[in-house]
C-alpha cells in the first residue's frame, strides 16, 4: 500500500511540477502570479482568557505557516507589531487583543504596507470543548469556502483576501501535509463572519474502496474519468473551533494609517453592558423618585409631623394648657 | 460646507419665522416637504446674527406660533431625517468641488457649533447624523485588495491560475439566505454545512482534475490536529451518552412493561370474578327454574334426583372450559405428612380461649336434665333452688366442662 502510494505521490508530484511550471512560465508572461509566501504571526495581548488563549492555540496548530510568539505588552502602540513581524519574517499579523479580562478584538494585519483589519470575536469555542468527532491532519491545507456574500461589498473582499492569507495554508508550505481533508467555511450572516472547521470524510457511496479508487484515477487520469466523484460522496463532520468575528474597522497601513471602512451596525459590548446596567438601574431610579414625590406631597399636606391633627385656631389642649 | 448645511436644516424655519412671519414659514415648509434642496443661503445668512440673538427669548413664542400655524414639529422632523442626506449630499457636491464622490459619507459633526442650540434640536441633529457618520471608502478599499490579491484582478488570467494554488472557492448563493432565523441554531449551523460541502465536492473535484492527491490513504499516519488524548475523551463521552441512553431506554420500556402488566392483572382478576358470578347466577337460576316446574309435576325424592344431576351436568361443562386453574378456595385434602403433623401439632385456628365459655356453650343443653332439676328444688323458688343446687351438687351428678361435653357430643 505504502509502495502504492509512494509511486502516486510522485506521478501526482510531476502532474504538479509540471502544472506549477506552467503557471510559473505565465507568471513571467502573461498572468503575473508571485509564489504564494505567507507567514503569520500569531500573538496575543496580555490579559487573555483562558478560552481566548485556547482559541490562539488551536489557530496556531491549524496553521503551520504561523509563527506563535509571546504575549505583547503593549495595547496602545501596536505598531510595533511591525517590527515584530519583521523580525520573525511574517508577513501577516493575526493579533488577540483582550480587554476587561472578557471581551477579544482580533486584528488581522498585512504586515509591511496594510491593510488592517479589526474585529470584535465573540462566541468562541475551541476545538478541546467542542465534543466534535472530527479530525484531521496537522497542517493539511484547508479549502477555503466562502459565501457569495464576500463578493459583493469591498470591505467583505478585503477580508476575505486577508482570510485567503491568514487561513489558507500556502503550497508547500514547510510542515504542510500533502492531503486534503478539511474545510473552514466563511459565512457572512447578520452582519458577522461565522468560522467553522470541518473535516472531508469520504463515505462510500459503492463498495469500492478508497485505495482502489486512488489507483483508477492514477490508471485513467488521462482518460479522463470525470465520474470519478460520484463513488465516494463527502460527508463532513466538524472539528472545531467555533467563533464569530464583527468587522470594526478597515485600515489602510499595518496597525496604522487612515480608516477606510467602519462598520457603523457595530455596538461596543462595553456600550451594550452599559445599556444593560442603566436599564437595571432604572427600576432603582423609578422607586427613588416615587419617595421623593411622596415626601413632597406629605410636606405640601402638612402630613410630616403631625401637624395637620393640630388645631391652628389656638384652642388646641397643648395649646391652650402649655 | 457640511457645517452649514447642517446647521440650516436645523434653523431654516426658525429663520424664516422671524423674518416674515408665520404663515410665510408655513410655506416654507411645505416647500421643503416637496422637494428636497432648502432654503436660499442669501436668506439664512443675512437673518443669521439677528436670529441667534432672539433665540433665546422667542423660544415659548415659537411654539405658540407653531400651533397656530398648524405645523406640527413631528412633521418636520420626519422630513428632515428622511431628506437630510441628500440635502446635505448635494450642497456639499455644489459647493465644495474637493468633496469626495466616492466617500459615501464622510462628514465631520464634531465641528458643528453645537453650544448655541436648543438641547431638542441637538438631539434631533444627533439622531440624524449619527448614522451616517460611518465611514466606507470604496476606492481604497479596491486599492488595498489590488495591492495584497493573490490572484490577478483581471478574472480571465485569475482563471488560469491552478485551484491548488489558492484554495479558495466562493459558493453560488449567499448563505445567509438559507437561514431563517439566526437564532436558530440548528438551521444556522445546518446552512454553514451545506456551503462548505458544496465547497468540498467542487474543490475534490478540481483538485483531481488537477491531479493533486486528495484523500488520505488509510496507512498516512501523521499527526493529527487534535491529539489522541483528545479523541480518545470525545469518544469516552459518545460511548457515556450512548449507554446512558441506552439505560434510560431500557429503564422506560421496564416501567412500561410493569404498567402494563398490572393492568393484565386486573383484568385477569376481574375476568375470573365475572365468571364466578356468572356461574352462580346460572345454578341459583336452574335451582329456581327446577323448583317452579318439578314440584308440579314430580315427587320430592325423584326432583332431588334429577336436580343434583343437571346441576353437576351444568357445572360440568363450566368446568370444561376453565379446569385449568384452580379457584382458590377449592383446594383438596392436604397431603399425608401434612395430616400426620395437623394431627399432632394441632392445625391453625384459634387457641386462645378455647375453654372460656361462650355463646354456643351456653346455649349448649346436653347434659341438662329437667328431671335432675325438678329433683332438687320447686319450680317456684328460682333462686332457693339455685342455692340448694349449688348446695347440693356434691350428692348429684355434676354437669360436665364444655371440652367434656364437647367431647361427649363428638363421640356420640
Amino acid at each position: 500500500m505504502a509502495a502504492v502510494y509512494k509511486s502516486l505521490a510522485k506521478t501526482s508530484k510531476t502532474d504538479k511540477m509540471d502544472i506549477d511550471d506552467d503557471a510559473k512560465n505565465g507568471s513571467s508572461s502573461s498572468n503575473g502570479v508571485r509564489k504564494n509566501k505567507q507567514r503569520v504571526l500569531i500573538l496575543s495581548s496580555r490579559g487573555v482568557t483562558h478560552r481566548h488563549r485556547h482559541l490562539l492555540n488551536d489557530l496556531a496548530a491549524m496553521l503551520p505557516h504561523g509563527r506563535k510568539d509571546a504575549k505583547f505588552d503593549s495595547k496602545s502602540k501596536l505598531y510595533q507589531l511591525n517590527e515584530l513581524a519583521e523580525l520573525y519574517n511574517c508577513n501577516n499579523v493575526m493579533f488577540f487583543e483582550a480587554r476587561k479580562g472578557k471581551d477579544l478584538y482580533m486584528w488581522f494585519s498585512k504586515v509591511p504596507n496594510g491593510p488592517t483589519i479589526k474585529f470584535h470575536a465573540q462566541n468562541l469555542h475551541t476545538m478541546e470543548e467542542l465534543h466534535f468527532q472530527g479530525n484531521c491532519l496537522k497542517g493539511s491545507r484547508p479549502v477555503l469556502s466562502f459565501d457569495a456574500t464576500f463578493e459583493t461589498e469591498p470591505h467583505l473582499q478585503v477580508i476575505k483576501e486577508v482570510f485567503t492569507h491568514m487561513f489558507g495554508v500556502p503550497e508547500g508550505a514547510r510542515k504542510s501535509k500533502p492531503f486534503v481533508d478539511h474545510v473552514m467555511g466563511f459565512s457572512v450572516a447578520d452582519g458577522k463572519i461565522w468560522i467553522r472547521n470541518y473535516e472531508i470524510r469520504e463515505v462510500a457511496k459503492t463498495t469500492k474502496g478508497e485505495g482502489e479508487d486512488e489507483e483508477e484515477e492514477a490508471s485513467s487520469k488521462k482518460a479522463k474519468r470525470g465520474l470519478d466523484n460520484k463513488e465516494t460522496d463527502i460527508s463532513l463532520i466538524e472539528i472545531g473551533p467555533r467563533f464569530v468575528l464583527t468587522p470594526i474597522i478597515i485600515q489602510e497601513g499595518a496597525f496604522g494609517g487612515p480608516i477606510i471602512y467602519e462598520n457603523k451596525r457595530f455596538i461596543s459590548p462595553n456600550h451594550v453592558r452599559a445599556e444593560l446596567r442603566k436599564s437595571k438601574a432604572s427600576k432603582h431610579v423609578a422607586r427613588q423618585e416615587q419617595t421623593r414625590d411622596n415626601l413632597a406631597r406629605k410636606r405640601k399636606l402638612g402630613l410630616e409631623n403631625g401637624e395637620a391633627f393640630k388645631d391652628k385656631s389656638g384652642l388646641d389642649t397643648r395649646e391652650l394648657f402649655a | 460646507m457640511a457645517k452649514k448645511g447642517a446647521k440650516l436644516t436645523a434653523k431654516a424655519p426658525i429663520a424664516n419665522k422671524q423674518s416674515k412671519g408665520v404663515t410665510d414659514k408655513k410655506q416654507k415648509v411645505d416647500r421643503r416637504k416637496s422637494n428636497g434642496p432648502p432654503v436660499e443661503e442669501p436668506v439664512a445668512e443675512a437673518n443669521e446674527g439677528e436670529w441667534e440673538d432672539e433665540d433665546s427669548e422667542d423660544d415659548s413664542e415659537n411654539e405658540s406660533a407653531d400651533e397656530e400655524g398648524g405645523v406640527d414639529f413631528s412633521k418636520l422632523e420626519d422630513i428632515n431625517d428622511s431628506d437630510s442626506d441628500s440635502e446635505i449630499d448635494s450642497e456639499g457636491e455644489d459647493d465644495d468641488s474637493e468633496a469626495d464622490d466616492d466617500e459615501e459619507s464622510e462628514i465631520d459633526v464634531d465641528d458643528l457649533d453645537l453650544d448655541d442650540m436648543d438641547p431638542e434640536e441637538k438631539e434631533e441633529l444627533a439622531a440624524t447624523t449619527r448614522v451616517r457618520q460611518t465611514i466606507n471608502n470604496k476606492d481604497a478599499l479596491l486599492a488595498a485588495l489590488k495591492r495584497i490579491s493573490l490572484l490577478p484582478t483581471d478574472p480571465k488570467k485569475a482563471a488560469t491560475v491552478p485551484f491548488v494554488y489558492h484554495m479558495t472557492l466562493v459558493t453560488s448563493k449567499p448563505t445567509q439566505d438559507a437561514i431563517p432565523s439566526i437564532d436558530d441554531d440548528l438551521e444556522r449551523e445546518l446552512a454553514f454545512l451545506n456551503q462548505a460541502r458544496e465547497s468540498a465536492l467542487k474543490a475534490r473535484a478540481l483538485l483531481k482534475k488537477e491531479g493533486v492527491p486528495f484523500t488520505r490513504p488509510t496507512d498516512y499516519f501523521a499527526e493529527t490536529l487534535r491529539s489522541d488524548e483528545t479523541m480518545q475523551a470525545v469518544k469516552q463521552k459518545m460511548i457515556e451518552a450512548a449507554t446512558a441512553k441506552k439505560a434510560s431506554a431500557e429503564a422506560r420500556k421496564q416501567r412500561d412493561l410493569k404498567k402494563f402488566g398490572k393492568q393484565v392483572q386486573v383484568q385477569k382478576q376481574q375476568e375470573r370474578a365475572k365468571e364466578k358470578r356468572a356461574t352462580l347466577e346460572k345454578i341459583n337460576e336452574l335451582k329456581k327454574k327446577r323448583k317452579d316446574g318439578g314440584s308440579a309435576a314430580l315427587g320430592a325424592r325423584e326432583v332431588d334426583d334429577m336436580f343434583d344431576v343437571a346441576v353437576d351436568n351444568e357445572l360440568g361443562n363450566n368446568k370444561a372450559g376453565g379446569k385449568r386453574g384452580r379457584s382458590a378456595g377449592d383446594h383438596g385434602p392436604p397431603n399425608a405428612k401434612r395430616q400426620k403433623k395437623n394431627e399432632k401439632y394441632g392445625f391453625g385456628g384459634k387457641k386462645k380461649f378455647g375453654k372460656s365459655g361462650d355463646a354456643m356453650s351456653s346455649g349448649d343443653m346436653t347434659g341438662f336434665s329437667a328431671k335432675r332439676m325438678k329433683h332438687g328444688g320447686g319450680a317456684g323458688d328460682g333462686k332457693k333452688a339455685f342455692s340448694a343446687m349449688s348446695g347440693k351438687a356434691k350428692g348429684s351428678k355434676p354437669r360436665l366442662g364444655k371440652d367434656k361435653r364437647k367431647a361427649g357430643a363428638g363421640r356420640r
